[in-house]
């Protein structure tokens, strides 16, 4: 029995069955601040498998046969979407905040990782996303985006239009800062779409002697060899670290001690690495094609944006390796825009439940 | 192995189901395994949208996640077990009883009173008849449950009896003069049957009763019950008590009352048995007779409250006795091998 004025709420979203990323954390977040604010909140998180294709169409239906409005009587005043196909739950108040639409449907499509693309219903199974999506996202209240690429590609796919709304990382204040070592660190799971392979290409162009750090569990084995080889193949195993899984106390102390950090990804939706290395006062690398990490790195004053080259990241370590008091006040200034975003969980959830 | 434990619910209710499938993810994980939890909402009103969240169970893919198989799905509640898997095993926990046992009940019969309520429970049955037998293997919570598995859809299910939460810390101490009756209050436990058999019992009976009252109607009339039958000094309402405070409570009462309506397992009965004591129940409690020997471990009553006065009476007159059946309850508690590491080896084999 709810004690106060606080608000029945439901947060709808998908998970893949024994992993764990940044979507449950952040799914995780919102229902720990809609708490503090003093309302109920749960997470719905049904299984989600999007192969073969024709398995979406079953899930998303399956989203739309499931009936939240209400329990035992109660009205759920909120139902707040997340993710991909739960996001179509039915919902008389529903509010969206789009984390990403099934990407392989829309901005992926064409990409060479892109599975949806070679099965022969593939297009057909596309097109049904994208009509669910037309037409269905639009019912929502209110349309929020996880971030400025995300609502783009929302506007520019479905003419659908978004606000984003930006979130803290986990433990936004425990993060804090120290002098810089000589080493860059690039935390974030191993993965084609992160670019490691892209890094160690770009290393074995450096003229300086940089070292890097990387941290994170790999998704696949096989492109986690292929990075071991090229670190090998170079010669430069002295000047690669692999940590593998780190704590968070751990990865807070390397950033903390970092000269700067990497995150190259391909087309980013958000991506906490950026945020992370700003509330640690670190100048942050990416590249032109990034996504996300580009809405929070200004290039030459929080960071450097280069080009998805092995030539122009290795240039764009090197410049950090030689000028470390330049990259110390970059991270400073990346800190200082941080606070300047004000990207706090109140301001969130205000506007989710405005 | 990777194991998935997939179950429905109301959200924002969290009961008995819901703490014994986190018991389980755990007891997985403890031994081993990478086990995760499935939480399928379900709305059960109107009766079209049952077979709507039947239909969403039956769309979900549980056999492989990124490429890896997924080794066993182990289906708890309805309609969570009917999603297919090639390796799914069900603990039967209950089926959707009102399209069961529960059809007619005065009190918790809702499906009989829709127009599509009878095609409604006809799908349901069909359901669980064609698609419980899809899974390699079928238990369920108690002989109780297994009992209408048979009764209703001609399946065969074995109970498989997981202990309570933090078993091992359950004592016995001495008793003291009162009988105790621990559960949530509501009118399936039966608590207003207890108060008119205390107005019935011949010895000086005192009850403590705890555990919160599911809506204020339900206490204000166990409240009006004590007062016109001018128990009030027989009677203790302590309201939610701590486990730890529950553990005292059970560790220095005289005996358990536990009488409720066809109930499907019952922790009750087994906190009881680990606590030494002896257990009143009723004959239609349904969980707690495959436990409670009449006689020697406990008294099965008739459900009236005379029947239970005389119950009550018996362990108040004979204390000694009341010990010696109380230990004997621990003995079979011993005895019935009740562990999760025995669900866990039965689930998985």
């Amino acid at each position: 029995m709810p004690n106060n004025n606080g608000l029945r709420i439901l947060i709808a979203t998908v998970r893949v069955p024994f992993v764990s990323g940044g979507a449950e954390i952040h799914a995780e977040g919102l229902c720990r601040a809609l708490r503090e604010a003093g309302h109920q909140a749960e997470i719905i998180a049904l299984p989600f498998k999007w192969y073969p294709p024709e398995r979406i169409l079953d899930q998303m239906l399956a989203c739309r046969l499931l009936d939240l409005s209400e329990t035992v009587g109660m009205a759920v005043d909120r139902l707040i979407g997340l993710k991909f196909p739960a996001y179509l739950i039915p919902h008389p108040r529903k509010v969206i905040w789009l984390l990403h639409q099934h990407r392989q449907a829309y901005d992926l499509w064409q990409h060479p990782l892109n599975d949806l693309h070679g099965y022969r219903n593939g297009d057909d199974v596309r097109a049904a996303i994208h009509r669910a999506d037309t037409e269905l996202i639009p019912q929502a209240l209110h349309v929020f985006a996880n971030s400025r690429n995300v609502a783009g590609r929302l506007e520019r796919f479905c003419g659908v239009q978004a606000a984003p709304l930006y979130h803290p990382p986990r433990d936004a204040a425990l993060f804090y800062t120290r002098p810089a070592e000589d080493f860059l660190y690039f935390p974030s799971r191993i993965n084609p779409l992160k670019r490691q392979d892209l890094v160690l290409e770009a290393l074995a162009q450096t003229r300086l002697p940089v070292g890097i750090c990387f941290s994170g569990s790999a998704d696949e084995a096989a492109f986690d060899q292929k990075c071991v080889k090229l670190a090998q193949k170079n010669g430069f195993a002295d000047r690669v670290q692999w940590l593998g899984s780190v704590s968070e106390e751990g990865k807070r102390d390397l950033y903390a001690r970092s000269l700067g950090v990497l995150f190259p990804p391909v087309d980013e939706d958000y991506g906490y690495v950026t945020l992370e290395a700003m509330l640690a006062q670190k100048p942050v690398i990416t590249c032109a094609d990034s996504g996300g990490p580009l809405e929070f790195v200004m290039d030459r004053q929080t960071g450097i944006v280069a080009e998805p080259t092995p030539e122009a990241l290795a240039a764009a370590m090197d410049n950090l390796w030689e000028d470390r008091e330049r990259a110390r006040q970059w991270g400073d200034a990346g800190r200082q825009r941080y606070n300047d975003l004000h990207i706090h969980w109140g301001h969130v959830v205000e506007k989710l439940l405005a | 192995m990777k194991v998935l434990v997939v179950s429905s619910g109301v959200p924002f209710i969290r009961g008995g189901a819901e703490i014994l499938a986190d018991n389980l993810c755990q007891a997985l994980s403890a031994a081993g395994h990478a086990a995760e939890l499935i939480f399928i909402p379900f709305k059960h009103y109107p009766p079209s949208r049952i077979p709507d969240h039947m239909l969403a169970c039956r769309l979900l893919d549980l056999t492989e996640t990124c490429g890896v198989r997924i080794d066993r799905v182990i289906g708890l509640k309805f309609p969570a077990y009917l999603i297919p898997h090639p390796n799914k095993v069900i603990w039967l926990l209950h089926q959707h009883r009102t399209a069961y046992e529960l059809w007619d009940h005065p009190m918790a019969g809702d499906l009989i009173h829709h127009p599509d309520g009878p095609v409604i429970r006809e799908a349901i049955r069909q359901a669980d008849r064609e698609l419980i037998p899809e899974a390699k293997a079928v238990y369920t919570l108690s002989e109780n449950v297994s009992d209408r598995l048979r009764r209703f859809c001609g399946i065969a299910g074995e109970p498989l009896y997981n202990p309570p939460a933090h078993a091992s810390l359950f004592h016995n101490r001495s008793a003291s003069d009162y009988l105790f009756f621990p559960s949530r209050v509501t009118g399936v436990k039966r608590q207003l049957l207890v108060i008119e058999a205390l107005a019935k019992c011949q010895e000086r009976t005192l009850v403590r009763f705890a555990g919160e009252a599911d809506s204020p109607r339900e206490l204000a009339a166990c409240v009006e019950a004590i007062r016109q039958l001018k128990v009030e000094d027989r009677v203790e309402w302590l309201g939610l008590v701590s486990e730890e405070q529950k553990r005292e409570l059970y560790a220095n009462s005289l005996g358990v009352i536990f009488p409720p309506v066809d109930e499907d397992y019952g922790y009750i009965t087994l906190e009881a048995m680990l606590s030494s004591k002896p257990v009143i129940t009723c004959s239609d409690s349904g969980g707690p007779l495959e436990f409670v020997v009449d006689r020697q471990t406990g008294l099965v009553a008739d459900p009236s409250p005379e029947s239970l006065a005389q119950a009550m009476d018996v362990l108040w007159a004979d204390r000694r006795r009341a010990a010696a059946m109380g230990e004997a309850g621990r003995a079979r508690y011993e005895d019935l091998k009740i562990s999760w590491e025995n669900v866990v080896e039965k689930l998985l084999c």
